[in-house]
């Protein structure tokens, strides 16, 4: 059976003063129907681009995005609408992404309003998706500005589902949370999962949440995917030192950690200036001369797992 | 023991909200010893933000301090004039913010906003110019001559908050105040941050309070740590013990909570069930009784005090267990 959502070597280039930049650099994934799969990456690394890319909300320049086997059109125009309404966003400013001038069933009504979707009762309705991301229905008359953090993430997730989507991409929809109620929202995507068989695209830079939540997962820099495959194998191995150096980023409760953490030097390079040969070779503690000069292809380890490195971790010693 | 440099006692702060009366600070006691990293953990509407606030005397007009003492140096800072106090920040007490895009002023160049920063000296204009460059050096900032011809927004967020970090130990403060410093940051600067940091801390010699939601960077920074929950300190004391064998119930929860401290993969995700009590109508007894799991009777006819010895709890627990 074919994946749900399958993107095959997607790019969005801006053009940018006499040239273009490519911010999503040739990424290709698959979620499929029931599981979830995971992007992670820092600032800048591209994954909410991408996301928008695969809603629409970003020009593709190249590659393909397959939506339950079939391309999804690549443009703005009404021909997105019947697949747009199987694919939901829950995005990443959760209270800025509800109109302040709209209370809460509104809001929620409006999906089905853009749609066209015949409603018997558009106050059942909002009722029925309030109560199923656990909210009370006393909130259906509140406005964005009377929500706390937590409630407006349950509310952006209601609208999400408000069409009965069969894709949802979540952009980062636990910052911001304190740690106590950031478990909810994670919880309450895993119990509509089990209902309804969604397959979920979360985009991320918490490692700690990818463990719980994800089966598959793809690290991002400069618009690439340098690893990706079976979360687990991923977390528990890292073989690109990137991902090394961000698991063992994660400052933890352990004290032994921070003596074997893999420290990254500098920032981020600017999408304008990629680097030559391996782009994460100008803070990469591993990279030797052919790094600065060849691009390294993928390679794939065990299991599905593919990554992108000319000494990956556990291979060779460190930089003589 | 050397004395300390900031020590808070029964500081109580209210604001002035419609109506009602919300304290947001209630009987709140820290001691920064000298030298030291001290971390305050707490969640949103914990009173992170009122205590700096109060500690630097740039509390919101409506509030007020209702009661107890904030003992910098042996002086009452609530005591003095703002003449005085206006001539203790940025100079011997300074604070490093969440956001350096909002405390750097876009207008200005980074040399510019650092050389205002040294208006107390009588040093000249070169003077000042050489003490800004050898500040953004300190703090790891290549090619700092030509930086300080920048503007904030040409800066990444690292720089920018090495920057911020710069100007704010720029006059050798006694105790830099770092809010959140970096919640902003990706988790590889995050790291750049911390050790930077340490480092400074260990050259300039300052003691630092560090204010932060993030156990993880609590652990690796901190020798001492603050829980506070709703406006209350529940729990104190060195960082491993509070951490490692965390006594109040609130602080187990929170570190129970922590994703990064469950090895083992799960769906579900514990949380801390029920929400914030309404500060303007407090429930009385324990502050955390509400969500607490192991609450009884006592709980709620009495408030539990914050007593210990070095590791400090505000719960009837052990009382009652022994």
């Amino acid at each position: 059976m074919s994946a749900l959502l399958e993107v095959r070597d997607l790019r969005v280039r801006y053009p940018l003063r006499g040239g273009f930049v490519d911010v999503v650099h040739g990424v290709s994934l698959d979620v499929r129907r029931g599981e979830t799969a995971a992007i992670v990456g820092e600032s800048g690394s591209g994954k909410t681009t991408l996301a928008m890319a695969l809603c629409g909300l970003a020009p593709v320049s190249a590659g393909e995005v397959r939506f339950d086997g079939k391309a999804l059109a690549q443009d703005r125009s009404r021909r997105l609408m019947p697949d747009r309404k199987r694919l939901a966003l829950m995005f990443q400013d959760a209270s800025g992404s509800l109109s302040p001038r709209m209370s809460v069933r509104r809001i929620l009504a409006e999906p089905r309003h853009i749609h066209r979707v015949a409603t018997v009762d558009a106050d059942r309705e909002a009722l029925r998706l309030l109560s199923l991301v656990g909210l009370g229905e006393e909130l259906a008359d509140r406005y964005p500005h009377q929500l706390s953090g937590g409630q407006a993430r349950r509310v952006g997730l209601a609208r999400a589902l408000a069409l009965d989507p069969d894709l949802l991409i979540a952009d980062e929809p636990t910052a911001g949370l304190d740690v106590s109620i950031q478990g909810e929202v994670l919880n309450l995507l895993a119990r509509v999962q089990q209902e309804t068989g969604l397959g979920i695209l979360i985009i991320t830079h918490n490692l700690n949440i990818v463990r719980h939540v994800a089966d598959d997962m793809a690290i991002m820099y400069l618009g690439r995917f340098v690893e990706q495959g079976d979360s687990r194998q991923i977390l528990s191995d890292p073989r690109h030192p990137y991902t090394a150096a961000l698991l063992s980023a994660n400052p933890g409760l352990d004290p032994e950690a921070s003596r074997s953490r893999i420290e990254l030097i500098g920032e981020v390079p600017s999408l304008l200036h990629r680097p030559r040969g391996c782009e994460f070779h100008t803070r990469c503690p591993r990279a030797r001369e052919t790094c600065t000069e060849t691009f390294p292809e993928s390679t794939r380890g065990a299991g599905a797992r593919t990554f992108n490195c000319h000494f990956p971790m556990g291979c060779l010693p460190a930089k003589p | 023991m050397s004395s300390p440099v900031l020590e808070i006692r029964d500081l109580t702060v209210t604001y002035q909200a419609g109506h009602g009366r919300v304290p947001a600070l209630r009987d709140v006691s820290l001691v920064i010893p000298e030298g030291s990293i001290v971390g305050v953990v707490g969640e949103s509407g914990c009173g992170k933000s009122t205590l700096i606030s109060a500690i630097i005397r740039l509390l919101a007009p409506n509030a007020r301090i209702a009661g107890g003492e904030v003992r910098f140096k042996d002086r009452d800072l609530l005591l003095l004039s703002l003449e005085e106090m206006r001539s203790l920040r940025g100079d011997d007490i300074s604070v490093v913010f969440q956001d350096p895009m909002t405390s750097l002023s876009p207008v200005l160049t980074i040399g510019r906003q650092m050389a205002d920063v040294q208006h107390r000296g009588a040093a000249g204009r070169r003077a000042r110019q050489a003490r800004s460059r050898q500040m953004l050096e300190r703090v790891g900032i290549p090619d700092a001559e030509a930086q300080l011809r920048r503007y904030p927004h040409q800066l990444s967020g690292g720089m920018r908050q090495r920057v911020a970090i710069a100007m704010a130990l720029m006059a050798e403060p006694s105790l830099l105040i770092a809010d959140e410093p970096t919640t902003a940051l990706d988790a590889t600067l995050e790291v750049q941050i911390i050790r930077l940091l340490q480092e400074l801390q260990r050259d300039v010699g300052c003691s630092i309070l560090f204010v932060s939601h993030h156990l993880g960077v609590i652990a690796e920074l901190c020798d001492a740590v603050v829980v506070m929950y709703a406006g209350e300190v529940v729990e104190s004391g060195a960082t491993h013990d509070v951490l490692r064998n965390p006594r109040h119930p609130y602080t187990q929860r929170l570190l129970d909570c922590d994703p990064a401290r469950i090895a083992e993969r799960t769906r579900v995700l514990p949380v801390i069930a029920g929400s914030l009590p309404d500060l303007e109508n407090l429930p009385g007894g324990c502050i955390f009784r509400e969500r607490c799991l192991q609450s009884f009777a006592r709980c709620a006819a009495e408030r539990p005090v914050l007593s210990g010895g070095s590791h400090r709890t505000a719960c009837h627990l052990p009382e009652a267990a022994a």
